[in-house]
């Protein structure tokens, strides 16, 4: 199947998202974000629809409306702090609400299906070169935030105390956010894509080990899972994203199961 | 040194003023406990001393250099989170861009935590919890070391053991402490002095005499703390 260039710049792309996707995914879930995960990964349909409108590529456009909606959402927490689900209802609606309307209308030319439920025929080399860039631009950010990311993401006030430009770093997190869903929709696709940004860390939270070990295994978690997904919808000609989506929640349980048997082991 | 002078604060959403004409002097090396009721200003004078708020009106100097803080223990802490001690506080000196890599194991030593620098922050008792936080707040030597009820959900015995910490760290390493408190024993045992608050006003006493100027006024003479 590797002879075909499509699949080729599938697999690539997969590597790349199945590194990205839980590396942002563990500061969403450890910072109890992953609903906005979900929201923006949704509202990356209105980009979509814009960019198949203009003529342009769909996921730089994507990336450019999630960044908005992204930057939206930081604005909105600071005037409804305690009520951090009606700020991701009202960008819901705005965003499906766009994607709706074009795609209603007719005005997106082009099969939406695509980007809803992700797939691997319609990967181009533009797009792997797209995807390319904007992975290694949010590894770099990563990578050079790390430590005020995870400052950030256990003790938000003592991160400020301690003068670390919270506020900017959150802007900052939320264009990382909007490029890994932007990069990641062909794929997998923008109804099943937080699975893939929440559930490797959840998996990988149940084994209990220290913050670069549970990233660690939620990079290998998600690279079994994104990799299996791809080559099981080859061969099933099924869309990738829902094939993953299934894997991960397999793993996920598999993984609680086995740590029950290891603790009623233990206390045998 | 920290100079307030007619300090006045109050939330953009109120009308009234949480602190009201708050005048004091921390000098380097004091070891001050804000004591008061609740809804009394302590957290927002906490905030305000660092840094995370603006006063209202008046004036606030505050020349410390470097600021440790622990939080308040089950406040804000998520259990679940995946991090060791060790992780903990190395994050935390990296933020700092400090360079010298031993302070961390230096830290942990100062509240005799070595032993426990690979568990996770989450598996640990209060108490060591609480000496985890005392150890990243000393990261980098501070100056000035701010505590939020540093004894609240934390067991008798341990409570002894942190508040000799806390002392141990304003004496032997010339730390200066300011520490909001519900816990009177430990402010009167400790402190150089104690900053009352009442209704967003304070005033500053000797721990010998809290007893005569506040808890006895307060109850029209009757003094019913457990100490």
């Amino acid at each position: 199947m590797f002879q075909y260039s499509f699949m080729q710049n599938a697999f690539i792309i997969a590597v790349l998202i199945s590194v990205l996707c839980p590396v942002v995914g563990m500061f969403l879930v450890l910072r109890r974000y992953s609903m906005i995960g979900d929201t923006l990964a949704h509202s990356s349909l209105a980009g979509v629809a814009i960019g198949l409108m203009l003529g342009f590529n769909p996921i730089i456009t994507a990336f450019v409306t999630t960044s908005i909606f992204g930057i939206l959402i930081e604005i909105l927490r600071t005037y409804y702090k305690k009520y951090a689900e009606l700020i991701l209802t009202v960008i819901l609606s705005l965003s499906v609400g766009i994607a709706i309307t074009i795609i209603s209308s007719g005005h997106a030319n082009a099969n939406v299906e695509t980007f809803l439920f992700g797939s691997i025929l319609t990967v181009t080399r533009m797009d792997l070169w797209t995807v390319l860039a904007l992975s290694l631009l949010s590894m770099t950010v990563i990578a050079l935030f790390y430590n005020q990311l995870v400052f950030i993401t256990f003790d938000e006030e003592g991160a400020k105390i301690a003068g670390v430009k919270v506020k900017r770093i959150n802007y900052i997190f939320a264009l990382l956010v909007a490029a890994t869903i932007s990069v990641s929709i062909q794929i997998v696709g923008v109804l099943v894509l937080s699975s893939l940004i929440a559930l490797p860390t959840a998996t990988a939270l149940q084994l209990n080990k220290g913050f670069k070990v549970t990233l660690a295994f939620s990079i290998l978690i998600s690279m079994i899972n994104i990799i299996s997904g791809l080559l099981i919808s080859y061969y099933m000609d099924a869309a990738p994203g829902g094939v993953t989506a299934i894997l991960s929640v397999v793993t996920l349980l598999c993984v609680i199961a086995f740590q029950k048997f290891k603790g009623y082991n233990r206390q045998k | 040194m920290i100079e307030i002078q007619n300090l006045y604060f109050s939330y953009s959403n109120q009308s009234t003023y949480v602190l009201n004409d708050i005048n004091i002097t921390v000098n380097r090396g004091d070891y001050i406990s804000v004591l008061g009721e609740n809804g009394s200003g302590k957290s927002t004078l906490m905030k305000l001393i660092l840094k995370l708020m603006t006063p209202s009106k008046g004036t606030l100097k505050n020349d410390f250099l470097r600021i440790g803080y622990v939080p308040q223990l089950f406040d804000n802490l998520n259990t679940q989170f995946p991090i060791t001690v060790y992780e903990l506080l190395e994050c935390y000196r990296k933020t700092l861009k400090i360079k010298d890599k031993n302070c961390v194991a230096q830290s942990l030593e100062i509240v005799n935590m070595s032993a426990f620098k690979n568990a996770l922050v989450g598996t640990l008792s209060g108490g060591q919890r609480q000496k985890v936080f005392i150890a990243r707040a000393m990261i980098g030597h501070p100056d000035l070391l701010v505590l939020d009820e540093p004894s609240s959900g934390i067991d008798v015995n341990s409570q002894d053991e942190i508040y000799g910490l806390i002392k141990n760290i304003n004496i032997n390493q010339k730390v200066t402490v300011i520490s909001v408190e519900h816990n009177l024993k430990a402010a009167m045992d400790n402190s150089s002095h104690i900053y009352h608050l009442k209704n967003g006003s304070g005033h500053l006493c000797k721990p010998e005499d809290y007893i005569h100027d506040y808890v006895k006024s307060s109850t029209g003479g009757r003094v019913n703390v457990s100490i």
